[in-house]
Order: structure tokens, then sequence, then C-alpha cells
């Protein structure tokens, strides 16, 4: 049951992260280097603020936010002008952040391995089924289960959502109708960069937090991205599910071939169904 | 001024300061620097054969410069090589697995392909780091890679050494702007240029690519056996992806696609660096600030904008 349960709960946790790189590259065509150092720079916030004020939800709310900002910035200083060039150079260009945001954490916070504490409400375990569980992990699992829902609403059946998939699906009739696609663009970052702020605030009582986050985790990221199909938020459910599931059964058994394990799953994916797993031919990216 | 005449005093300029400045300072600090541009040069030449000429962004060359490294350290260390034939195997291992690449990043295209080739990069990068310990020492690496002897000369002082790689450096910018002006380099940029057309002139794209790439393994394996003898000693970051993303970097800066665009990003990148990290312990962030700016504003890099400038000059006179 307990491997059921940390299976679940990195299943979401890398869920969360994921969910704003296919976001942004569903909506805008932008792989986003940068989104591990987002994560990286979330769960530093989350961190100093958490440690500060002694509020983890304050923590959680101002990560979210300043990750938000930084992709604002981020699409708007430097990706726009970068639209009309071959795909690479918008690649490449948030692989550049990776160092400036790498480095400015280093400057705010130093070098060293940060703990941020469990927030009190949410320590302890409690036993179910017979066996015990930490309630973080059974909050992480509600927690993303909240916000992929949310985004799932927000994405297929509000009136944002609607503007965001016709604008990325045509941006030229978008703006002829008005809406301006450049907003919408600029919404769609910032709203992918806030997502991954919140993921490291989340993890961020899960694990030690360090600088080497922001390359190692995006390659996890990619990972499920890939395996669910770039672009496909239902695909990168099932995919942060099933990475998370694995990982967990491959600790208790196999525990020095995680990661090769991952690996090859994601090489073998890439050959077969470049277009992942989950992911339905229409929306394939 | 053509293009032409533009690349010849760029390979006068550059030519010229490599031969002199042995002769400038007896000051091993700057025949180090020297050192490491030439060698770094190596292999963004060799990169950007699959970068600049044909339009493919690898995001794991690392792995040849780390698989080359390797190769030098555990045959001169365990089995008792010499520099020479280690290089050599360097080199062709380094091909191989470049081969090994392409048959399985180039079944995907586009951005695919340079996840692809990221993944594979990365899972080398565990294996060496933390699954092949005994045979690659860890994260500790291998310390004591040797220097090249060659003919009964050793070139173990870094004044010897810095002569040994000018020479391999003056062959490969040589062979690399040789097969750039070839009629297979000319195929590499349609290539670059327009898949779909290539293919439709009958060139088999694919083919070119693998071959491309196997070309570019094998540089960048010369470039790591290099390496590994000027620091004397090989350790998994040199595999890390974000090695790749130096090297983009590199190339970029200077100008991807042209003969001496990757050399000036190189030497642009080595002095920014040993200056910046002179002024400040945030010097990696200032360069990618740098990057960030050269990428929005120059994308054809500082020599290839210069290149451009130059040639435009010329043709406004009548």
């Amino acid at each position: 049951m307990s491997m059921i349960i940390i299976g679940l709960s990195l299943g979401m946790l890398l869920f969360l992260l994921a969910s704003g790189l296919t976001l942004i590259f569903g909506m805008l065509g932008v792989i986003n280097f940068a989104h591990g150092a987002l994560y990286m720079l979330g769960a530093y916030v989350a961190f100093d603020i958490s440690r500060r004020t002694g509020s983890f939800t304050l923590g959680l709310v101002v990560a979210t936010l300043v990750t938000a900002a930084t992709g604002f910035a981020m699409e708007r200083l430097a990706l726009r002008p970068l639209y009309a060039r071959p795909h690479f150079y918008q690649l490449i260009l948030t692989f550049g952040f990776i160092l400036v945001i790498t480095e400015a954490v280093k400057f705010t916070w130093g070098l060293g391995y940060k703990e941020t504490p469990m927030p009190d409400a949410l320590a302890g375990t409690i036993v179910l089924f017979g066996s015990t569980i930490p309630v973080y992990r059974l909050f992480v699992i509600i927690f993303g289960a909240v916000v992929s829902i949310a985004l799932f609403l927000a994405l297929e059946r509000s009136t944002f959502g609607m503007k965001v998939r016709a604008a990325s699906s045509d941006a030229e009739m978008v703006q002829i109708l008005g809406l301006r696609a450049a907003s919408i663009r600029n919404a769609v970052f910032g709203l992918g960069a806030g997502l991954a702020g919140l993921a490291g605030a989340i993890a961020a009582p899960l694990f030690p937090i360090e600088l080497g986050m922001a390359t190692t985790v995006i390659i996890d990221c990619f990972i499920v991205v890939i395996l669910g199909g770039l672009g496909n938020i239902r695909g990168v459910v099932a995919a942060a599910i099933l990475i998370g599931m694995v990982r967990a059964v491959g600790y208790t058994f196999a525990p020095s071939w995680v990661d090769v394990l991952t690996f090859s799953l994601l090489i073998a994916t890439l050959m077969t169904r470049p277009q992942g797993l989950f992911s339905r031919p229409v929306r394939s990216a | 001024m053509s293009a032409r005449r533009f690349d010849l005093a760029i390979a006068v300029l550059i030519g010229a300061t490599v031969i002199a400045l042995p002769f400038a300072t007896q000051n091993d600090f700057f025949l180090n620097l020297a050192l490491l541009v030439m060698i770094w040069s190596i292999f963004a030449l060799g990169f950007d054969l699959v970068f600049g000429s044909i339009g493919m962004v690898s995001f794991g060359h690392a792995s040849f410069l780390g698989m080359g490294g390797y190769i030098v350290a555990i045959f001169t260390q365990r089995y008792g090589w010499s520099f020479e034939a280690s290089t050599m195997a360097a080199m062709a291992a380094a091909s191989l697995l470049a081969w090994i690449f392409s048959f399985f990043a180039l079944r995907v295209s586009g951005i695919f392909f340079s996840l692809v080739t990221l993944a594979l990069s990365q899972l080398l990068y565990i294996l060496a780091d933390s699954k092949l310990r005994e045979l690659t020492g860890g994260a500790d690496g291998i310390a004591g890679v040797t220097r090249p002897q060659l003919f009964g000369v050793d070139f173990f002082t870094t004044q010897a050494f810095y002569w040994y790689v000018v020479v391999l450096f003056t062959i490969v910018v040589a062979c690399v702007a040789m097969l750039r002006a070839s009629p297979f380099g000319r195929v590499m940029q349609g290539v670059a240029q327009n898949e779909i057309r290539t293919e439709q002139l009958g060139y088999d794209v694919h083919g070119i690519k693998q071959i491309t790439f196997l070309v570019s393994g094998g540089i960048s394996g010369l470039a790591s056996a290099l390496l590994a003898s000027l620091l004397m000693f090989v350790n998994p970051q040199m595999l890390h992806w974000t090695t790749s993303g130096d090297v983009i970097i590199m190339t970029l800066l200077g100008g991807a696609g042209t003969l001496w665009g990757p050399v000036g990003g190189v030497i642009l990148f080595e002095l920014l660096k040993e200056w910046l990290s002179g002024q400040t312990q945030y010097w990696y962030g200032v360069l990618g600030v740098v990057f960030i700016l050269a990428t929005i504003y120059f994308p054809k890099g500082f020599l290839g904008e210069a290149r451009r400038l130059a040639t435009r000059a010329q043709r406004r006179k009548p």
C-alpha cells in the first residue's frame, strides 16, 4: 500500500512539474528548457518565505507568483522577438535562462543545501488500510489531482481556454477577431512558469533543495512530457502516474537501475511513438 | 570585401596570433588559455558540422567529448597504450557512438531530435557517473592522463604540447574548410535550407546526415583526447548535457554555419569567462545574459554579423 501511495505522490509531483512545460509547448510551440530552473526558483522562494513567516501556504502563493512573474518577463522580453525564427532559437534561448536563473538563485541563497520544514498541519502519519502513510504524501496526491482537474477545466471548458486554443491554432484569425494573441501567449507562458514554481514549492518539504535541481529535474520533466505526448495535458497525467509507479516499484526491487530503466523507456517511446504513448494523432504536436 | 576574403583575413589574424603567442610570452597561463581555445575550437568545429551546416540541434555532443576522453584515459592508464594509439581509438569510438546516436535520433526530426540526443547522452552520463564505477572512477573521474610522445619527442611541457595542438588544430580547420567547400558540403547546405527539395533532387538525405554525424563525432573524439591530455584528467562533467549546452553557446556566439564562427565563439567564450570569473563569482550568469542578448540581436553570431557587414559594404560599391 505504501508503495502505491509513494508512486502516486511521485506521479502527482511529476505531473505538477510537467504540466507547465506541456502547456507552454502545446499552446506556443516552445520547449522551455528553463522550466527546471523555474521549479528550482519556486522551491527556494517557498523555503525562504516559509522559514521567515512560518506559513507554508504563504510560501506556496509567493513562489507561484514570483515564478509566474519571471515567466511573464521571459516571454515579453526575450521570446517574443523570436517567434518568427526557426524553432531551435527558442530552445537555445531558454537554455541561456537556466544559467541566469541558477546564478541569480546562487547570488540570493548561496550554495548550501536547504531544508524546508514540513508544515505542522501536514506533518505526521496516518494509518490507512493497515499501513502507515505520511500525511504530506496524501496532500501531494490530492493537490495534484485538484490542479489537474482545474487545469483541464480551464483549458477545455472556460472562455480563457477557448481563446488560448484558438490563439495556438490560428493566431492571425484570433488577431482579426479583436483578441490580442500576444497577450494570450504572454499569459500562457506566465501560467506555465507559475505551475513550475508551484511544483517546486510543493516538492520543497520532501527533498533537499540545491542548485543542481534545475538541470536534473528538467530531464524528468521531458520524460513525462514525451511519454504523455507533447502538449497533451491528459497524456501528461497518465505518463506522470506511470513514471511515478515505475519509480516506486523500481526503488523497492532494483533501486540502482531506476534511472536507466526510465531512460530506456523514454528512448524506446521516442523512436516508436514520438507523438507519445497517450496521444491521439489529432492532438499530437 | 568578399566573404572569402573576410574568411582569409580572419584566418591570417588567428594564424598569426597562434604562432606569435609562444614567442611573445613565456607565461604558461596564456598558453594554457590558447590551448583550451584551440581544443574547444576543434570540438565546436565538429559540432557545427551538425548544427550550422545541416541545421540539426544536437544536445548530445557532450557524449562524444566524454567518450573520447574516457577512452584515452582508460587506454593510456590501464593498458599502457601510447597517446597516439589511444587518440585513434578515441576518434573511432566517438565516431561509432555518433553513428549509433544517429541511428536512434535520425528517426525523428526537429525538437524531438534534440530531445533524443539529450536523452541518450544523459543515459551515458548516468552510466559513467554511477553504473560503471569500476571502469570510469565514478564522480571522481580518472586522473593522470598522459601527454603525447610522438617519434621519441616528449610533449610534456606546455610549450611543446602547444605546438602539438597547433598542428592538429590547423589540420582540423583545413579539413573542415575543404569539407564545407566540397560538393558534399554544398549538399549539406541544401539539407539545412530545404530538406525535402534536397531529397527530391535525388540525394540520400538520411545518409548525408548520418555521415555528417559520424564525421562530427570523430572530430569531437580528437578534441576530447586533447582535452583529457591538457587537463590530465577526465570526469563525468564532460558527459553532462550542460557541456552540450556550452558548445551550443560558443558556436552561436561566434556564428553557426561559417568556418570561423565556432572558433570566434570559443575565443569570445573563453575570454569572457576568464575576465568575468575574475570580476565576479557569478560569471556564468553574466555569460548567460550575454548569450541571451546575442541570441535575440545577433542570431548570426558576432563573426557572422561582421562577415555580413563586410560583404554588404562591398556590394554597395559600383
